[in-house]
C-alpha cells in the first residue's frame, strides 16, 4: 500500500485532490516530508526530503503533521481484514503479505485471487500493488518493482542494505540475474554478516525457507446469542442482555478489563443492524449496573421484523484489577458517585451533567469552568486541590456578575470608607488590600481596565469582596467605577 | 573576516530633550532591577531602564542580575552618559538559602564577588551557577547585602537566623507592595522580623521592567522560559503590570507605614564607592623589560624593525611617519597594547616552523605595526593615515586583530595561556541576541500560533528591513496582518529582538589582565569541555578599556605558508608574506581578466566580474576592490560612478558646499584617494563629520546605532540630521542621500579601508602564487581543506586549465597530503582546457610540476589508515595493503572505490572485487594462515562485466568529489550537440545580443540581498563555465528548476560588456535535466530534491532514500 498515509488522511479529512499538501514528520533538522498528495507531488514534492528544501522549490506547499502511528493502526487494521484471502496474514511496513498456498483456487486461480485483491482495495479507496510469488522475497520484489520476472531486476529487489547496494552496483552486479550467475563461493566470501547478499538470494529464489508470523488479533470482549427463531416481542433484546452480560462480565474478567462504553447489536432477519451503546464514568464489570445502564436504550430497539442473534460488546475497555472495598460491604464513595454519575448521564444526556474545574486564571470569574463529568479523565475527578494560591483569600460566593456600587473612598488609591448595595448603605469599618489585578492582554481589548480588589468589612460584620475598576488617569475611561463581586461568609 | 551583519550595540547618547543629570540626591534609590540579562526574566534594557531612572529623578539606579554581572557593564555605560550613578551589583540564588543582594562596596569588595560568581559557574553546567551558603559567607567581605525573602514567610522566618550567623554585615531584608491584598501584612510582619533580627527592611519594587507597558513582554519571556503558551500560563506569569520602576514619590507612599524602609536605600547607596572605572587599563606588565617604561621599549623595538624592513635606509617620510606615530601612542598611553600583540606575533614567527599570521583592524596599518612584524602592509606603498584610526577623543584603546593559519591557531592561545595563566587570560562572551527570526519563532509559539505559521511570519521578516516588503510577504505567504493576534505577536517579536538570549563563546576574542580574571569579571563554563569564558563581550571590554585581542583563524593563511613549504621544496625559493615581489604586473593582468578563483577574496562571481571592470594595476586599486563589492558601496549606488571615473568617461570632481560654508576642497582631502567617491567606512563618516559637521559624539551615535534592527526610528532622525545639513551648507541633495544610504549599508557590512588594506595584500600573495606557482597554489589550496568558495573539482579544473598536469589519487604514490611531482610525463595524455596555457609556460621557460591528488580526496577515509597506507609502500596487490599495510579492511574498500589500485594494474571494479574478499582479522600471523586454508584460493577468477567510462566517471565523482577522467558533461555532448546547444567556450566567440542554449552542471547560485531578487547561476560544461543571470520574473515562473536542477539547460540572450569583456547569459526559459545525469551509470530510478532552501546557506538533504546515491556533488548556494 504505498500510498497509504496520504489516502489515509485524505479520507478522514475530504480534501480537494488538488491541493498541495504534504505530511511531515519531526526529524532532527526540522520536519521532513513523510507523504504527499498527487498535487504535491506533480509539484515536485517527494517523501523523506526536508520540508524546508522543498518549500524552496514552491513555497506553496501546505505542511501538516504525519500521523505514523494512525497508519500503523490502520495498516494493522487490513491485515485483520486480508484474512478474507488467508488464514496467515503478515504486517510488512506499509505492505500485508499473505501465505495464499492452496487458497487460491476459491478464487477461480491465483489471477482471480489478484483480481479480487485489487478490486476490494480500490472500493476501500487504497491504492495497492499485489504480486503473488512462490517466495515472500520475490512477491515483494515483484510488487514493488514490477514485472514477471526475478532476473532482470535490480539489486534494491534483494532488500539489502543501501551500502551493499551501492557496492554489488560498483561491481557491475545490477541485477539479480547478474548476482545468480556469480560463482556462489566468491559471491559469499565477498558479502558476509550483516549484508549477506548469497543469503538474501537464498530466501528469494526458494532455497532457504521464510515463514510468515500472523498478526495477532485482540479482539474486544464479546458475548454472542444466536436465537432459533427470529424473536419479535420488543422484550427479546432487554431479555438478550441479561443473558448475554453474565457471559461478557466473565470475559472482562479474564482479561482484568472493565467497560467504558458497552453496546448491544441486534441482527435482524433482513440482514440490518440495530445498536444501543452508554458509556461509564469509571471502567467496570458489575453486571447490574452495566444491566441497568443499558437496559432503557435496549427495550427501546425496534425488532421490525424480528432479531435472529444479539451481540454485546465492550467496545472501549480500559484495564481494572479486581478490587474488594472493605470487609463489611460499605459503598465506595468515588465508585458511588461514579455510577450515580453513570445513570444521571443515562438520563439527562452528557450536557446536562457536567463538573466545576479550576482553572488557573488571576480573573476570578475566569479562575473556574464547566467540564462533562463523564468521558473527562478519571484523574481529574473529583477536582484537584486548589492550586497554591491558598494565600489569597478569595470569597466562597461570587456574583455571577459584578454589580455596581457607589463607593466612598480617598482618591486616587486610598481604602473605601463606605458603600451603597442595593440602596442599603455599609460604613466599612475594616478594609484590606488592594489586590490588583490587570486585564488578561492577550485576550482582552487594550481599553479594558485594571481591577482593585478591597476585602472589607461594614459595621455589621459582614464581610463583602468589592473591587475599583481602573484607576483615575489611566487613559481608559473616566473616573473609575466600584462594584461588587463577591461574599464572605 | 569582516563582522556579521548585525546587532551592533546601541550605546545612549545624551541628546537634546534629555533631562539634566540630577543634581540634588533622590530620597528612594531602587535596588532589585532585573535587566534581560537575567535571561528571561527582565524585559527592559540598560538603556530603557536609565532613561526612566533619569526623567523620573533618581540619581542613582542599582542593578541585580541573577547570579551574573554580564549586564552590568551595558548599565554602567548608559547611566554614566545620563549622569546618573550606576550601583553594580548581582542577586545571587543559593542552592540553600533565600536570594540575596549582593552590593560590592568597593573594588576588592568587587573582585570578591567576581571570583564567588566564577566559583558557581565553574561547578555548574553552561549557563548555571550553583552557590550556597558557606560560599557567600567565605567571600563575604567588602560587599553590602539584602536578603530576599521568599513567598513563603513561614519558610523566611526559619531560615533569617542562620542567614545572619552566617553573614555578619547581612542588615537588610527586602520588602516589596506587590499589590497582593495582603501587602500591609505582609511587610509589617517582615518588619517585626527583621527588627527580630537586627536587620531593617528596606523597600524595592522588584524591577523587571520601565514601564508598565512591558507587561505583555514580561509574561511572554516568562512563558518561553516555562516553555508554556500564553494561554495555558496561568499562576506563572504576574497578575498585574507592578513590576515596573516607579517614582520615588511612588514609593514613598507606598511605603507611608514604613519610612525607615524608604531611608534605608539611601543610606545602603551611600555606603557603595565602587564603579566600573576602577578596572580600567590593568594592562599586563610582562611585556616589558625590568628597568625600561613600555613607551621606552615599544621605541627600541620599533627602530630596530625598521632597520629590518629598510636596510638600505629610512626614507624621510617613514621616519616622520614613525615618529608622529610614536608621539601618539605615547600620548594616549598605548604601548603596553602594541607591545602585547608584538609579543604574541613574535611568538607565532619564533616556532619553527613560523605560524603565518598578519594584523588587521584599526591601527593596524601603521608603519609602527610594519616594523614591529605585526602586518605586511609596507606604509610607503599605502597612504594610511593613522591618526583615522586612533581617535584622541573617542580614548577606546586601538584595534588590532591578528589572523593565524586555522589549523594552527590553537597554538597561539596555548600560549597566551601558558604565558600570562589561565587566571589571567580568558576569551570573551558573545552575546547572542533575538534576531527577528528567532525573536518571531519564540513569540509566535508563546501566542499558540501553530508552527507553519510562525514560519511564514519569519519568512515575512527574511533579511529585510523593510516595512513594505513585509506586508507583502505576508500577504505572499497568506497571513492577514491586520489581524490584532498577528498585529500583536509581530509587536511582541519586535520587542524581543535585540534582547540577549543566552552568552556564547566568542570566536578568538581575547582579554588579559594584571589582576587574576576572575577578580575583574566572573568566568563561566563554556559548552564544550575545557573551555571557559568570561561574561562580558567585545562591546562590554572596550568599553571599559580592557586589553583585548583578537586571535582568529584565516584558512587562506594556512594555504598561502603551505604554498610557501611547497615552493621551497621543489623550487628551492624561500618566500614570507613581506619579501613577496611587489607590483608584479603579469599578477595584475591575470587579474584583470578575472583569472581568480582560489585567491584570497576575490574569487566570488561578483568580484570575478568586477576585476575585468576595475582592471587593478596597483595594490591601492586591490584595496578599492575588496572594498567596492560590499553591500554598502552597492547600496550607496557608488559602484558605478567610481568605475566610470576610474575609465576616464566622467570627470573627477568632488562635490563642494557652498563658498559661504567652507572650502571648496573639503571633501577632495577625504575623497581625493578613491576618485571623489566614498568607498570606505571612514570616507562615509568623514562626511558626516566635515561635511554635515556632525560632533564627533553624534558620528560615534552614527556609527554605533546604524544597523540595529530597533532604532529604525533612530535612524530616520540621523538621516534628516546629516542630509539636511549637508544640503544646509550647498550640497547636492541627491549626493547627500547617497552618501548617508551607504553608512546604512557600511552599518550592516562594516569594510574599513585598514581591513581592506590587509585583506589586499593577502589578496596580492595569493594572486601572484597563483600566477607564478600554480601547482603549489593548487595543492595549497586543495590541502587547506575546503576553505574556499569553490569545490576541489573547480580548483583541479582551474589548476589544469593553467597547465599544470593533475595525478588521480593512488596507493602506491600519494600521501594524505596533496603533493607536486616531477615533470609532466610525455605519455600523459594533454586535455584540450590544458593545451593553451602548456604552451604559454613552456615559452616562459618555467618548470612545470604535476599535482599528485592526496588521500585525504577519498571520501570517509582517515588519518590513521592513510599514514600507515604511505608506510608500508610499495605494494604489488591489494591483498598487501592488509598484510603489509595493515590498512583497515573498509579503508581499502573505500580506496578501491575511489579508483586508486591503477598502479597495480586494477581498475576500480577489480580492486573492489578483490578488496572484497579480504576479511578483517586480527594482525598476527597465524590467523592469516589460518583464513587462507578456510576458504581457499579462488579457482577461477569471476567475470565481471567492463565499468563504462560515464559510469567511472560518476563513480570518482561520489568518491573524490571529482574525476579527471572527463566531464560528465562530455557524455550528454552529442545529445545536446543534436539539439544546437552550445558549449561554454564557445560564449566567448558569439556576438552580443544573439539567441542561444547552453547547458551545464549547476556549480553555485546565488541571490545576493543586495541584488534585488536576481540569481546568479554559474554552470559548468566540459569546456568551462557560463554565468547566468536570472530575473526575479523568470525566477517566480521557474523556481522550482532554478532552485532544483542540479544539470540544467538554458534557452537565452547573451550578454557582453565591450568594455570588460564580462559575459553574462540571461535565462529566458530553463530546463530541469538532472534526469539526464542518471543515464550515465545506469540508474533509472527518480532523484529526491536536494537542494537548499531560499533562506539560509546550502544545507545537505536530512533523509534521503537509499536508492538515492549522491552522483554529482551538489551545488554550493550562497544567498
Amino acid at each position: 500500500m504505498p500510498a497509504i498515509a496520504i489516502e489515509r488522511w485524505a479520507k478522514a479529512n475530504d480534501s480537494s485532490p488538488d491541493a498541495p499538501i504534504v505530511l511531515t514528520v519531526e526529524g532532527t533538522h526540522g520536519p521532513i516530508i513523510h507523504a504527499v498528495t498527487r498535487a504535491a507531488a506533480a509539484r515536485g514534492a517527494r517523501a523523506g526530503a526536508r520540508l524546508t528544501d522543498a518549500r524552496a522549490l514552491d513555497p506553496a506547499f501546505i505542511a501538516l503533521s504525519a500521523d505514523p502511528d494512525g497508519d500503523a493502526a490502520l495498516v494493522q487494521r487490513f491485515a485483520h481484514w486480508a484474512g478474507r484471502w488467508s488464514p496467515l496474514v503478515e504486517v510488512d511496513g506499509d505492505g500485508l503479505r499473505l501465505d495464499v498456498s492452496g487458497v487460491a483456487h476459491l478464487f477461480g486461480g491465483e489471477a482471480g485471487l489478484i483480481r479480487d485483491m485489487v478490486q476490494c482495495f480500490v472500493a476501500a479507496g487504497i491504492t495497492a500493488r499485489v504480486a503473488i510469488a512462490p517466495t515472500a522475497g520475490a512477491a515483494w520484489a515483484l510488487s514493488h518493482f514490477g514485472g514477471d520476472e526475478l532476473t532482470p531486476l535490480p539489486v534494491h529487489a534483494l532488500r539489502l542494505d543501501p551500502d551493499t547496494v551501492r557496492t554489488l552496483e560498483r561491481l557491475g552486479l545490477k541485477t539479480i540475474g547478474a548476482l545468480l550467475d556469480l560463482p556462489r563461493l566468491a559471491l559469499a566470501r565477498r558479502f558476509r554478516g550483516g549484508e549477506d547478499v548469497v543469503d538474501a538470494l537464498d530466501r528469494m529464489i526458494g532455497r532457504k525457507p521464510e515463514p510468515l508470523t500472523a498478526a495477532p488479533t485482540d479482539p474486544p470482549p464479546r458475548a454472542l446469542l444466536k436465537l432459533e427463531e427470529p424473536a419479535t416481542h420488543p422484550e427479546a433484546a432487554v431479555q438478550a442482555l441479561e443473558r448475554l452480560m453474565p457471559g461478557l462480565v466473565h470475559q472482562l474478567q479474564e482479561r482484568q478489563l472493565g467497560a467504558r462504553r458497552l453496546s448491544l447489536a441486534g441482527y435482524r432477519v433482513d440482514g440490518s443492524v440495530a445498536v444501543a451503546s452508554v458509556a461509564t464514568a469509571i471502567p467496570s464489570r458489575e453486571p447490574k449496573h452495566l444491566q441497568r445502564l443499558l437496559a432503557d436504550k435496549a427495550a427501546e430497539l425496534n425488532p421490525e421484523f424480528g432479531f435472529d442473534a444479539f451481540a454485546l460488546t465492550a467496545d472501549w475497555a480500559e484495564s481494572l484489577a479486581s478490587a474488594q472495598d472493605s470487609l463489611v460491604e460499605e459503598p465506595s464513595g468515588t465508585r458511588e458517585m461514579a455510577r450515580l454519575v453513570d445513570r444521571l448521564t443515562v438520563k439527562l444526556g452528557p450536557r446536562a451533567v457536567r463538573r466545576p474545574r479550576e482553572e488557573e486564571s488571576h480573573l476570578p470569574e475566569r479562575a473556574s469552568g464547566w467540564v462533562a463529568a463523564i468521558g473527562s479523565s478519571l484523574q481529574a475527578y473529583p477536582s484537584t486541590q486548589p492550586a497554591a494560591r491558598e494565600e489569597l483569600s478569595r470569597p466562597p460566593r461570587l456574583l455571577d456578575r459584578p454589580e455596581a456600587i457607589a463607593v466612598i473612598y480617598a482618591t486616587p488609591e486610598g481604602l473605601p470608607r463606605r458603600f451603597v448595595w442595593r440602596r442599603a448603605v455599609h460604613d466599612i469599618t475594616r478594609a484590606e488590600g488592594p489586590e490588583r489585578i490587570a486585564p488578561e492582554w492577550w485576550r482582552q481589548p487594550s481599553t479594558s481596565r485594571l481591577r482593585d480588589y478591597y476585602r472589607v468589612e461594614d459595621a455589621d460584620g459582614w464581610r463583602y469582596w468589592i473591587y475599583r475598576e481602573g484607576l483615575a488617569g489611566d487613559g481608559r475611561g473616566g473616573a473609575p467605577n466600584w462594584f461588587i463581586h463577591g461574599l464572605f461568609g | 573576516m569582516p563582522e556579521k551583519p548585525g546587532f551592533s550595540r546601541l550605546k545612549l547618547v545624551r541628546r537634546e530633550g534629555m533631562a539634566p543629570p540630577p543634581t540634588t540626591p533622590s530620597p528612594y534609590v531602587e535596588l532589585g532591577v532585573s535587566s534581560p540579562f537575567s535571561f528571561l526574566r527582565g524585559a527592559s534594557d540598560a538603556i530603557e531602564l536609565t532613561l526612566t531612572a533619569l526623567a523620573q529623578g533618581y540619581d542613582a539606579i542599582g542593578i541585580a542580575d541573577r547570579n551574573t554581572l554580564a549586564g552590568v557593564v551595558r548599565m554602567h555605560s548608559a547611566c554614566s552618559t545620563a549622569g546618573l550613578r550606576p550601583l553594580i551589583g548581582c542577586r545571587l540564588d543559593l542552592t540553600d538559602a533565600p536570594s540575596l543582594l549582593a552590593y560590592p562596596m568597593d573594588r576588592d569588595g568587587y573582585g570578591r564577588l567576581s571570583r564567588l560568581l566564577s566559583l558557581g559557574k565553574m561547578r555548574a553546567e553552561k549557563g548555571q551557577c550553583e552557590l550556597t551558603l558557606n560560599d557567600v559567607a567565605s567571600h563575604a567581605e567588602g560587599i553590602a547585602f539584602i536578603t530576599w525573602p521568599s513567598d513563603d514567610l513561614d519558610a523566611f522566618e526559619a531560615e533569617l537566623p542562620r542567614l545572619r550567623d552566617a553573614l555578619t554585615s547581612l542588615s537588610h531584608v527586602a520588602a516589596s507592595w506587590l499589590y497582593r491584598g495582603e501587602d500591609n501584612a505582609r511587610i509589617e510582619r517582615l518588619d517585626r522580623l527583621a527588627r527580630a533580627n537586627g536587620c531593617s527592611i528596606i523597600a524595592t519594587n522588584d524591577v523587571h521592567y520601565h514601564a508598565p507597558d512591558r507587561r505583555p513582554l514580561q509574561d511572554v519571556v516568562t512563558c518561553i522560559r516555562e516553555k508554556v503558551t500564553i494561554t495555558t500560563a496561568g499562576f506563572l506569569l504576574n497578575p498585574n503590570a507592578e513590576r515596573h520602576l516607579k517614582r520615588p514619590e511612588e514609593m514613598i507612599r507606598l511605603f507611608e507605614r514604613w519610612p525607615h524602609a524608604i531611608s534605608a536605600t539611601r543610606e545602603f547607596a551611600d555606603a557603595l564607592h565602587f564603579s566600573l572605572e576602577e578596572l580600567r587599563y590593568e594592562y599586563p606588565r610582562e611585556t616589558v623589560p625590568d628597568g625600561r617604561t613600555p613607551q621606552q621599549y615599544l621605541e627600541v623595538l620599533t627602530w630596530t624593525g625598521a632597520a629590518g624592513r629598510w636596510p638600505k635606509g629610512i626614507s624621510a617620510k617613514v621616519m616622520k611617519q614613525l615618529k608622529h606615530e610614536l608621539a601618539l601612542i605615547a600620548k594616549l598611553d598605548f604601548a603596553r597594547y602594541f607591545l602585547t600583540v608584538h609579543d604574541i606575533v613574535a611568538f607565532a614567527r619564533s616556532l619553527d616552523p613560523p605560524i603565518l599570521c598578519q594584523g588587521r583592524g584599526s591601527a593596524a596599518n601603521s608603519a609602527v605595526c610594519y616594523c614591529l612584524g605585526i602586518t605586511a602592509v609596507d606604509p610607503a606603498t599605502s597612504d594610511l593615515l593613522f591618526e583615522r584610526f586612533i581617535s584622541e577623543e573617542r580614548k577606546e584603546p586601538p584595534d588590532i586583530d591578528v589572523d593565524f593559519e586555522h589549523e594552527r591557531r590553537e597554538e597561539v592561545i596555548q600560549h597566551i595561556y601558558a604565558k600570562y595563566g589561565r587566571d589571567r587570560a580568558g576569551i570573551a562572551a558573545t552575546i547572542i541576541h533575538y534576531r527577528p527570526r528567532s525573536a518571531i519563532r519564540e513569540v509566535g509559539k508563546v501566542m499558540g500560533l501553530s508552527e507553519d505559521v510562525c514560519g511564514a511570519l519569519a519568512s515575512t521578516v527574511w533579511g529585510s528591513m523593510d516595512p513594505e516588503l513585509e506586508d507583502a510577504r505576508a500577504n505572499d505567504a497568506g497571513l492577514d496582518l491586520s489581524d490584532p493576534h498577528l498585529r500583536r505577536t509581530m509587536k511582541l517579536a519586535e520587542q524581543l529582538i535585540g534582547m540577549p538570549r543566552h552568552l556564547s563563546q566568542h570566536v578568538g576574542g581575547f582579554i588579559l589582565t594584571e589582576r587574576p580574571l576572575t577578580e575583574t569579571v566572573p568566568i563561566g563554563n563554556g559548552a564544550m569541555d575545557d573551555r571557559t569564558f568570561i561574561e562580558w563581550d567585545k562591546d562590554d571590554i572596550e568599553e571599559l578599556g580592557i586589553l583585548k585581542i583578537d586571535v582568529l583563524a584565516l584558512g587562506m593563511l594556512t594555504c598561502i605558508r603551505k604554498c610557501f613549504d611547497l615552493i621551497e621544496l621543489h623550487h628551492g625559493e624561500r618566500w614570507d608574506l613581506a619579501t613577496v615581489p611587489q607590483e608584479v604586473p603579469e599578477v595584475y593582468d591575470m587579474l584583470c581578466q578575472g583569472d581568480s578563483l582560489g585567491v584570497f577574496q576575490v574569487e566570488s562571481r561578483a568580484q570575478m566580474n568586477m576585476l575585468p571592470r576595475l582592471k587593478p594595476r596597483c595594490f591601492y586599486d586591490l584595496v578599492i576592490e575588496v572594498a567596492i563589492v560590499r553591500p554598502g558601496p552597492i547600496q550607496g549606488d557608488m559602484v558605478h560612478p567610481y568605475l566610470k571615473r576610474r575609465a576616464g568617461k566622467e570627470p573627477v570632481t568632488f562635490p563642494c558646499p557652498d563658498p559661504a560654508h567652507g572650502e571648496p576642497d573639503e571633501l577632495q582631502k577625504i575623497l581625493g584617494r578613491t576618485l571623489g567617491v566614498p568607498i570606505f567606512q571612514e570616507q562615509a563618516m568623514k562626511i558626516a563629520l566635515d561635511a554635515a559637521k556632525f560632533s564627533s559624539e553624534e558620528a560615534n551615535q552614527l556609527r554605533k546605532a546604524m544597523a540595529t534592527f530597533r532604532s529604525r526610528g533612530n535612524i530616520e532622525t540621523l538621516q534628516d540630521k546629516m542630509v539636511g545639513r549637508m544640503v544646509e551648507r550647498g550640497y547636492d541633495p541627491d549626493f547627500a542621500q547617497r552618501c548617508f544610504d551607504q553608512i546604512k549599508g557600511f552599518g550592516e557590512y562594516g569594510f574599513p579601508e585598514s581591513h581592506a588594506a590587509s585583506f589586499a595584500h593577502l589578496v596580492y600573495v595569493s594572486s601572484w602564487l597563483k600566477w607564478k606557482y600554480p601547482a603549489a597554489f593548487a595543492c595549497g589550496l586543495l590541502n587547506s581543506q575546503a576553505m574556499g568558495f569553490y569545490a576541489p573539482a573547480q580548483i583541479v579544473r582551474d589548476a589544469r586549465e593553467h597547465g599544470v598536469e593533475v595525478r588521480a589519487v593512488d596507493v602506491n604514490c600519494s600521501d594524505w597530503d596533496c603533493t607536486l611531482e616531477g615533470e609532466r610525463s610525455l605519455s600523459a595524455p594533454i586535455e584540450p582546457v590544458e593545451m593553451r596555457a602548456l604552451a604559454l609556460r613552456q615559452a616562459q621557460g618555467e618548470r612545470n610540476l604535476s599535482l599528485r591528488l592526496g588521500l585525504r580526496q577519498v571520501e570517509g577515509l582517515h588519518r590513521e589508515a592513510a599514514d600507515s597506507l604511505v608506510a608500508g609502500r610499495p605494494y604489488r596487490t591489494v591483498e598487501e595493503l592488509r598484510t603489509r599495510g595493515h590498512v583497515p579492511v573498509h579503508a581499502i574498500q573505500r580506496l578501491a572505490a575511489a579508483d586508486a589500485f591503477r598502479s597495480i594494474g586494477l581498475d576500480r571494479r577489480a580492486a573492489l572485487w578483490d578488496s572484497r574478499a579480504l576479511r578483517q582479522a586480527p594482525d598476527l600471523p597465524l590467523f592469516a594462515y589460518a583464513e587462507a586454508r578456510d576458504e581457499g584460493a579462488e579457482a577461477d577468477p569471476a567475470r565481471l562485466p567492463v565499468m563504462p567510462l560515464a559510469e567511472h566517471v560518476v563513480n570518482d565523482y561520489q568518491t573524490v568529489r571529482l574525476s579527471l577522467k572527463a566531464h560528465p558533461m562530455r557524455f550528454l555532448r552529442e545529445h545536446y550537440a543534436a539539439q544546437k546547444f552550445i558549449t561554454a567556450d564557445r560564449l566567448k566567440i558569439i556576438r552580443d545580443g544573439k539567441r542561444l542554449a547552453i547547458a551545464g552542471l549547476v556549480l553555485i547560485r546565488q541571490r545576493p540581498g543586495s541584488a534585488k531578487g536576481v540569481v546568479f547561476i554559474t554552470l559548468e560544461d566540459e569546456t568551462g563555465i557560463a554565468n547566468l543571470v536570472v530575473w526575479p520574473d523568470v525566477f517566480e515562473k521557474q523556481r522550482k528548476i532554478v532552485m532544483g536542477a542540479r544539470l540544467m539547460a538554458v534557452h537565452g540572450i547573451i550578454q557582453k560588456d565591450e568594455d570588460d569583456g564580462v559575459i553574462h547569459v540571461v535565462a529566458r526559459r530553463l530546463e530541469d535535466h538532472t534526469h539526464l545525469l542518471r543515464q550515465l551509470s545506469d540508474e533509472a530510478l527518480p532523484s529526491t530534491l536536494n537542494q537548499g532552501d531560499g533562506a539560509g546557506s546550502w544545507r545537505a538533504p536530512a533523509a534521503r532514500h537509499p536508492r538515492d546515491v549522491e552522483i554529482i556533488p551538489k551545488s554550493r548556494d550562497f544567498h
